[in-house]
C-alpha cells in the first residue's frame, strides 16, 4: 500500500502536447498559458477545454477584458474541437468586463468565486488575466493586491478540486511576477520571427511534479487546432518499434540490375542517398524503389519537397498516392525538423510503411524555416536518425553540381551519416551526353565498383554495362584506352 | 433557416392580437423578450456587448418602422428598452407586433452573422422556448 497521492493526469485533446508536458495536465494543477498577442494562447485554452469538459466535467471560461466575447466565439468556432451542443451545458462562459473595469481585484475574485461556487467546474478558465493585471494597476503598486488575488484563487481553485487556466499576455518571461511563482505550471508560446517566415514555439517551462521535455517546441495552427511536435527522437522511440537492421533482409530497388550492385538489394533499416545533377534520373530511381515495395506488399511513404509537386511527381508515384499504397506528406513552409518527422511517423504508422523517400533534399532545406536552415546538417542528421529508429528504410536525393574536378556526394556533408551511396554522372562520349551510375558505399556489405551506363526511357531506368573502352569517366570527358580489358564482377571489399 | 425560433415569437405575437391584446400587452411581451434575451446573454458577452447588440438592432429594424429609430446616443453600457416599449404602446396592436416580431427576429438573425445559427440559436434558445410552449395558433383557433 502506497501511502502517496496519486495525481491523475488530463490528456489535453492537443495532438504532441501530453507527450512535452510529460504524460497530461495534472489535475487540480494551477496554470498560466502566457504569451504575446496573436500567439495562440485563447486557442489552445479552448481546445484544451472542449477535449476536457464533460457535463459530469463542467468547464468554466472566465472572460475578462480584451478580446470581446462575440468576436471569440465567432473566430474559435471556426476550429474543428468547436462543440456548439457543449454550450451551457457543460461549457459556461462567464464574462467579468464589468467587474474588471473598476479594477478592484475583490471583487474580480468574488465573482469567480461565487460562479465556482455555484456551478462546481472541474476546469476554470480566466481570459485574459493579464488584463485582470492591468486593471489592477491602475491603483498604483500593483504586486501586493495581485499577488494576494493570485494565491487566493490558486488555494480556492485547488480546494474546489478545479484544474485551473490564467491566460494572459506577457512579453517577457523573465518578469517577477508573482503569478509565475504561484503557478503549477507555465506554458510559454512564442512567435519566432525571421525574415519573412514565422514559427510558432512552446516552451514547457515549468511544471510542478514531472519530467517535462525541455526546449522550444514548434506548433501549428489549423482547422484542427494547435497541434505540437515533440522532438524527433521522442516520436519515433515511443511509436516505432525496435530499430533492427537485418543485413540479411533485403530490400529489392525495382531497378534491374541495381540489387546486383548494391550485394543482394538495400539492408533493411538502412538510409540511403542518391546524389546527382538535374535530370540524372533520382525521382525515377526513387519512384522505382516504392514501386517494388507496392509490389511486395511493402506500404512506403514519399516526402515531396519539390517546387511544383505536382508537375515533378511521376505518373507510377502519383498512381501509387491514389491507390493507397504510398502516403504522401506534402510540402509546406517553414517547416521545423520535429515536424516533417512527426508528419513523416503519421503516414509511416497509418500505412504501416516501411520504405520512406525524401525528395529532395534541396527541396527540404528550402521548405526549412530560415532559422532551421542554419543548423540543416544537423537537422538532416535527426532527421536520419529518427527514421533509422523507426526501422524504415529510407531513400535520400539530393542534387549535385557536377564538376568533374572531384567526386563529391552531396552538397551538405551527408555523406557520413547515411549507410548507402549512390552516385549519378553525366559523361561526355561521342559528343553525347551520357549517364553513369556507381554504389559507393554500402556500409557493413560487400557492393560493385563498377561505373555502369544506363539509360531512362518510359520503362524506368535500365542499367547497362560498363563503359570499359573509356576511361576518365569521373572527369566527364573521358577518353577512349587503346586496348579494352574485360568487364569483371566488380566486387568490392566490405566497408566499415 | 435562420431565424426559425423568433418566428415562433412572432407568431405568438400575431395570435395575441387576433386574441384582442393591447398594444400595451405587446409592448409587454416584447419587452420581456429583450430582459430574457439579457438575461441569456450578458453573462456570456457582458451587459456592455448585449446593449451594443440591442442599439445595432433598434436601428436596423428603425429602417422598416421608423418609430422604432429611437436617439440613441453614446456608448450603451447595458439595454434600456423602455424607450422602445413606449414607442410600441404608442402604436397600433397589429403595427407593434409587427414592429416587435421584426425586432426580436433582427436581433437573432444579427446574433446569427457574428456566431453562426447554430451557437445563436444554442444561446437564445430558452428565450424562445418562453413563447412557444402555449398552444399554437392553429390549434387556438380548432
Amino acid at each position: 500500500m502506497t501511502s502517496k497521492v496519486t495525481i491523475n493526469r488530463l490528456a489535453t485533446g492537443v495532438p504532441g502536447l501530453d507527450e512535452i508536458l510529460g504524460g497530461g495536465l495534472p489535475e487540480f494543477s494551477f496554470n498560466l498559458i502566457a504569451g504575446q498577442p496573436g500567439c495562440g494562447k485563447t486557442t489552445l485554452a479552448h481546445q484544451i477545454m472542449f477535449a476536457l469538459a464533460r457535463p459530469e466535467r463542467p468547464a468554466i471560461y472566465f472572460t475578462v477584458l480584451g478580446e470581446p466575447p462575440l468576436k471569440m466565439l465567432r473566430y474559435q468556432q471556426q476550429f474543428d474541437f468547436f462543440d456548439t451542443e457543449a454550450i451551457n451545458k457543460s461549457i459556461r462562459f462567464i464574462n467579468l468586463s464589468d467587474d474588471a473595469k473598476a479594477g478592484d481585484l475583490d471583487r474580480v475574485l468574488k465573482r469567480i468565486v461565487d460562479e465556482v461556487t455555484q456551478h462546481s467546474p472541474a476546469l476554470v478558465f480566466v481570459d485574459s488575466f493579464r488584463s485582470v493585471v492591468l486593471a489592477s494597476e491602475t491603483d498604483g503598486n500593483p504586486h501586493n493586491s495581485l499577488q494576494q488575488f493570485v494565491q487566493q484563487l490558486g488555494v480556492l481553485m485547488t480546494s474546489w478540486q478545479a484544474t485551473t487556466f490564467l491566460i494572459g499576455e506577457y512579453f517577457t518571461e523573465t518578469d517577477a511576477n508573482p503569478v509565475f511563482t504561484v503557478s503549477d505550471g507555465l506554458i510559454w508560446l512564442r512567435q519566432s520571427v525571421q525574415r519573412n517566415s514565422m514559427v510558432r514555439k512552446l516552451e514547457i517551462m515549468k511544471m510542478r511534479g514531472q519530467p517535462t521535455l525541455p526546449g522550444l517546441h514548434t506548433f501549428r495552427i489549423g482547422t484542427a487546432g494547435v497541434e505540437v511536435f515533440p522532438p524527433a527522437s521522442l516520436v519515433t522511440s515511443s511509436q516505432a518499434g525496435p530499430a533492427v537492421v537485418l543485413l540479411a533482409k533485403r530490400l529489392a530497388m525495382g531497378v534491374p540490375g541495381l540489387d546486383d550492385m548494391l550485394g543482394g538489394g538495400l539492408p533493411r533499416g538502412y538510409s540511403l542517398l542518391v546524389a546527382g545533377p538535374s535530370g540524372s534520373g533520382k525521382s525515377v530511381l526513387a519512384a522505382a524503389f516504392l514501386a517494388e515495395g507496392a509490389r511486395a506488399g511493402e506500404p512506403g511513404v514519399i516526402a515531396a519537397f519539390e517546387q511544383n509537386p505536382n508537375r515533378s511527381r511521376s505518373r507510377i508515384v502519383a498512381d501509387l498516392i491514389a491507390d493507397g499504397k504510398v502516403g504522401l506528406v506534402a510540402t509546406r513552409t517553414d517547416l521545423s525538423i520535429d515536424e516533417v518527422v512527426y508528419m513523416l511517423m503519421r503516414e509511416i504508422r497509418r500505412l504501416g510503411a516501411t520504405r520512406v523517400v525524401i525528395d529532395s533534399l534541396s527541396g527540404f532545406e528550402l521548405a526549412l524555416a530560415p532559422t532551421f536552415r542554419e543548423d540543416f546538417r544537423e537537422s538532416l542528421s535527426n532527421l536520419v536518425t529518427a527514421l533509422a529508429g523507426a526501422g524504415v528504410t529510407v531513400l535520400m536525393t539530393s542534387e549535385l553540381e557536377d564538376r568533374y574536378t572531384d567526386l563529391r556526394f552531396s552538397p551538405y556533408g551527408t555523406a557520413f551519416m547515411t549507410d548507402a551511396i549512390i552516385v549519378q554522372r553525366y559523361i561526355e562520349v561521342d559528343s553525347r551526353l551520357r549517364r553513369v551510375m556507381a554504389v559507393v558505399k554500402v556500409r557493413a556489405s560487400s557492393h560493385s565498383d563498377q561505373l555502369r551506363e544506363y539509360g531512362i526511357d518510359a520503362d524506368g531506368i535500365h542499367i547497362g554495362e560498363m563503359l570499359a573502352h573509356q576511361e576518365g569517366l569521373l572527369g566527364g570527358r573521358p577518353t577512349r584506352k587503346a586496348t579494352p580489358e574485360p568487364a569483371s564482377t566488380g566486387a568490392s571489399g566490405v566497408q566499415d | 433557416m435562420q431565424a426559425q425560433e423568433s418566428d415562433g415569437l412572432a407568431a405568438f405575437l400575431t395570435r395575441t392580437v387576433a386574441d384582442g391584446a393591447s398594444s400595451r400587452q405587446i409592448a409587454e411581451a416584447v419587452g420581456s423578450a429583450l430582459q430574457g434575451i439579457d438575461q441569456a446573454l450578458a453573462p456570456i458577452i457582458g451587459k456592455s456587448g448585449v446593449a451594443a447588440l440591442y442599439k445595432r438592432t433598434v436601428h436596423l429594424a428603425g429602417r422598416t418602422h421608423s418609430f422604432l429609430a429611437l436617439s440613441q446616443d453614446g456608448v450603451p453600457t447595458a439595454m434600456d428598452a423602455t424607450a422602445l416599449t413606449a414607442a410600441l404602446e404608442q402604436q397600433t396592436a397589429a403595427d407593434a407586433a409587427a414592429a416587435g416580431a421584426l425586432l426580436l427576429r433582427t436581433f437573432h438573425e444579427l446574433l446569427t452573422t457574428l456566431v453562426g445559427p447554430l451557437l445563436a440559436e444554442r444561446l437564445l434558445r430558452s428565450v424562445w422556448a418562453t413563447f412557444s410552449s402555449g398552444p399554437s395558433a392553429q390549434d387556438s383557433k380548432t
